[in-house]
């Protein structure tokens, strides 16, 4: 049967974008979970008809298919779990269209992040969905996730820039959902339900995207603290004062050992914690905020507060926010990455509980992210193949079940995948993971799409 | 014993967004994170090398380590591939041309005579062009290896190591210097032009005969006799003399010498000789890293001029990432008056030639080069200077295709040597 069914694929897509061999499916079985499934096939389409296609010919077969934009994500939502085909969006990778008039962007889903903003900051225009792999994550991926990013705290997130998308169904209908407009209330609004679904209802292959304006000035702050609390209620207190800043970033004491390991950029080693503080827009006003925003950091005793002298200053500091995930390594070599958020007034009881619990479960738990919308990024840092790692899902497990009581979410941006999936239903109770079934029979009766993913 | 240091991988993909080849063939096969899988199920026995798949998934790497700088993690990707090259060689062999070249590069007696039979046959075999950003020949019959239009570097009649004293006198330091093969017979003029500065700054050189090729290519294909063999006879020839520094011209040479040397001796756990490649990896410098630093040419240039032009500048790999040498040819070129320096966008990507990759995957080597041509026509230069001699034949010829002959491609050290004179 895989034979035969290959011969169809390669109809399908041609010999050079399909291939069955292992050496090439193994290249396409992880992610950044550092999981590993084999899938059966791995397909590269070059269009949406080409993938309608595909799938008909997978529900004749009953063959699991997982799009995959990058596979940098850190849910597992590209990982094969069951086999199939792999269906890797990296050929459809074209910019269709800027339209600098209605101040649109329509793209293919393979797109990188980073060419689409490179592309509109060209234009005078701006993407603000920003997730930490910006440089090499698909907008497609970004939107099945609903990434976030460091701007969220004030642009919003991917779903606050999707207009409109092009879909492939499982049973191979072509449907376009939302438009070009900035209203448009026609019928049940599809595509926001495929936003976040993590490819379990439809492959995303064309997206129209909302862009804004380029901020004509931006300006980044860095303040030190030696009590990881200040840090957390400086953050709360900024908010509070009404200021909302273009990224209000959180890094601990550890993440900035990592990282000043990898960089050497001299960040302040002795740190108990540092927030990076970005304001964009007008310069007068950005002067005003962050003027405002340094008298709040030393109200709450920060160290010293710093403005980045000049543009390369200000990259720097944000390569090394972006490193920090990666380059946690150098504590233990394995991790639990979790994304919580909770209400943001609540950032610094919520890191006072992780503190708590790593002293409990005696494993190092480290905090980054993006404290100004409440999403930090808690790394249970353990030894992999040691007894170390039960402790690790155990407090894993404590840290979720706090998140939830605060009235958080075990998910700001990542997405739930295989790695959290187990903790779904105590977040949104059993009646929502069955509407969530519901909807996953009506759209995909045959259960091909990225199965066994979020319960589904 | 190896040091697998590709281990730290946590395979969250940033390589692909600094992979001069991922950038053309944009799959997980041609990318740091894919290489490291390759290598990873390589040792736990679930695939092997044997068909042409893997072996061209093995290959296509320029061994840039654009990757390498940039993973948080330090993943030693390179390593990864110089090791599964080696067991790919020792199991299957190596194409039939670099069996030749392992050959000819075996010893300097062989490579002279080639190199002469190719200068004696110039004009028979090849095509001059003079009017190419850089002098170059070209095949007047194509084959499978070289295609008939490539441009490639001339072969001197005289080699450097034949035209020069072994003991050239001086009073301000005493220097060893090794040209490496690509000064020695082709570019030969930027050795030329380093001596004259070296007159002009009145150092004392030794040009040691017996010095062997550096065993560079042999050792990134994934051979191993060859250049332990190699490296052996530089190692004791250099570590013998009583000198400041082995002043290294090619940069490819200069960090074999300095880095792989001590990897490789690692590899084959000869202890004696990892200690010996230690002392020499000390006494390695590149020409442009010694004259900035220990020598007061910087301040002999900024009283010397030159005709009006505009100058940007190639990182080679070799000199930029991995000896880490990026400000001080910029520094050198900035202070002759006259020169007005540009930066041009990513300075530091990969030019594409990386040796024998240009050979075996010319297609996508070109690619690579002419996005590097197109970032130096952006900077409206005439004039760009690298430190390379695969970059000056790679840079020469995507700037060639581009219809842009009117560029000059040099090495710092002619630039330099001109406003000396």
């Amino acid at each position: 049967m895989k034979n035969k069914m290959l011969k169809q694929l390669t109809e399908i897509v041609g010999k050079k974008n399909v291939s069955a061999d292992k050496i090439d499916l193994l290249h396409y079985a992880y992610d950044a979970t550092q999981s590993t499934y084999l899938p059966d096939f791995v397909v590269f389409p070059e269009n949406t008809e080409q993938i309608s296609h595909l799938l008909e010919l997978c529900t004749e077969y009953r063959m699991p298919v997982v799009p995959r934009g990058a596979g940098t994500g850190f849910s597992g939502g590209s990982l094969p779990i069951s086999g199939g085909v792999c269906l890797s969006m990296e050929k459809m990778n074209r910019i269709l269209e800027i339209d600098t008039e209605n101040l649109t962007a329509c793209v293919e889903a393979g797109v990188i992040n980073y060419d689409l903003q490179q592309e509109a900051e060209r234009l005078g225009l701006f993407y603000p969905p920003d997730p930490s792999s910006y440089k090499y994550c698909t907008v497609g991926g970004n939107v099945a996730e609903n990434a976030g990013g460091p701007r969220a705290v004030k642009y919003g997130v991917t779903k606050n820039y999707v207009l409109g998308m092009e879909l492939v169904f499982p049973t191979g209908e072509i449907v376009i959902s939302g438009s070009k407009n900035m209203k448009d209330v026609a019928g049940y609004n599809l595509k926001d339900l495929m936003i976040g679904s993590e490819g379990t209802l439809a492959v995303i292959t064309k997206l129209f995207l909302k862009l804004i304006p380029l901020p004509p000035y931006r300006s980044v702050l860095q303040a030190i603290f030696s009590d990881m609390r200040e840090a957390a209620r400086t953050v709360s207190s900024i908010i509070a004062n009404r200021i909302i800043p273009s990224a209000l970033e959180f890094i601990d004491g550890p993440c900035i050992r990592a990282v000043e390991d990898y960089l050497h950029i001299g960040l302040p080693e002795e740190a108990q914690a540092m927030l990076i503080i970005e304001c964009d827009g007008r310069k007068e006003s950005v002067e005003a905020e962050l003027s405002l925003i340094e008298e709040v950091c030393k109200k709450n005793n920060a160290q010293y507060v710093k403005m980045a002298k000049d543009k390369e200053e200000e990259e720097f500091l944000w390569r090394a926010r972006r490193s920090i995930s990666p380059s946690l390594n150098r504590i233990r070599d394995g991790k639990l990455n979790e994304d919580v958020v909770v209400p943001r007034a609540s950032l610094p009881e919520m890191i006072e509980s992780t503190q708590r619990i790593s002293k409990k479960y005696n494993l190092p738990i480290v905090n980054f992210g993006h404290a100004g919308d409440g999403n930090i990024h808690t790394n249970i840092m353990f030894k992999k193949k040691s007894e170390e790692e039960k402790r690790a899902r155990d407090a894993m497990r404590e840290i979720f079940e706090t998140v939830i009581r605060m009235g958080g979410s075990i998910s700001g941006e990542h997405g739930i995948g295989i790695t959290k999936q187990d903790f779904l239903e105590k977040q949104l109770g059993k009646e929502s993971i069955e509407i969530f079934r519901k909807i996953k029979r009506a759209l995909d009766p045959n259960n091909i799409l990225n199965p066994h993913k979020m319960k589904l | 014993m190896i040091d697998k240091k590709w281990e730290t991988c946590v395979k969250c993909g940033l390589c692909r967004s600094v992979c001069p080849v991922f950038r053309e063939e944009k799959k997980e096969q041609y990318v740091a994170r894919g290489h490291i899988t390759l290598v990873e199920e390589f040792l736990k026995g679930n695939i092997d090398f044997s068909s042409k798949k893997a072996k061209e998934y093995l290959g296509k790497c320029l061994l840039c380590t654009a990757c390498v700088e940039a993973c948080p993690n330090k993943a030693e990707t390179d390593l990864a591939m110089i090791f599964a090259r080696i067991k790919n060689t020792q199991e299957y062999g190596i194409p039939f041309y670099k069996r030749i070249l392992s050959l000819v590069m075996k010893n300097r007696k062989t490579m002279d005579l080639s190199a002469k039979t190719v200068n004696l046959l110039h004009n028979i075999l090849f095509v001059q062009h003079l009017e190419t950003p850089r002098e170059s020949i070209s095949p007047r019959i194509g084959s499978k290896l070289i295609e008939r239009k490539r441009l490639l570097l001339p072969v001197v009649g005289e080699t450097f190591l034949e035209r020069y004293p072994s003991h050239i006198e001086g009073k301000n330091g005493r220097i060893a210097v090794f040209p490496g093969c690509g000064v020695n017979y082709a570019y030969r003029e930027i050795g030329d032009a380093f001596i004259r500065i070296c007159k002009k700054l009145n150092i004392e050189v030794l040009i040691p005969k017996e010095q062997a090729c550096c065993g560079g290519p042999l050792y990134f294909s994934g051979l191993i006799d060859t250049p332990v063999k190699l490296a052996k006879k530089n190692i004791d020839l250099f570590n013998a003399l009583d000198v400041d520094f082995v002043v290294v011209i090619d940069p490819t040479c200069a960090s074999t010498m300095k880095f792989e040397y001590e990897r490789l001796f690692s590899y084959i756990e000869d202890g004696e000789y990892l200690e010996k490649a230690k002392r020499f990896s000390g006494l390695v410098i590149s020409s442009e890293k010694y004259l900035h630093d220990h020598t007061p040419l910087k301040e002999l240039l900024r009283k010397t001029e030159i005709k009006e032009r505009t100058v940007t500048y190639h990182d080679p790999c070799h000199l930029g990432r991995a000896q880490k040498v990026k400000q001080e040819p910029r520094a050198l070129l900035s202070a002759i008056s006259g020169v007005k320096f540009v930066e041009m966008k990513d300075a530091d990507t990969c030019c594409g030639n990386a040796g024998s990759f240009s050979v075996d995957f010319r297609e996508t080597s070109l690619k690579i080069g002419l996005k590097k041509a197109e970032s130096i026509m952006e900077t409206d230069a005439d004039t760009v200077a690298t430190g390379c001699c695969g970059c000056i034949m790679q840079v020469a010829e995507a700037l060639h295709i581009k219809g842009r002959d009117d560029i000059k491609v040099k090495h710092t050290l002619e630039i330099i040597d001109e406003a000396l004179k």
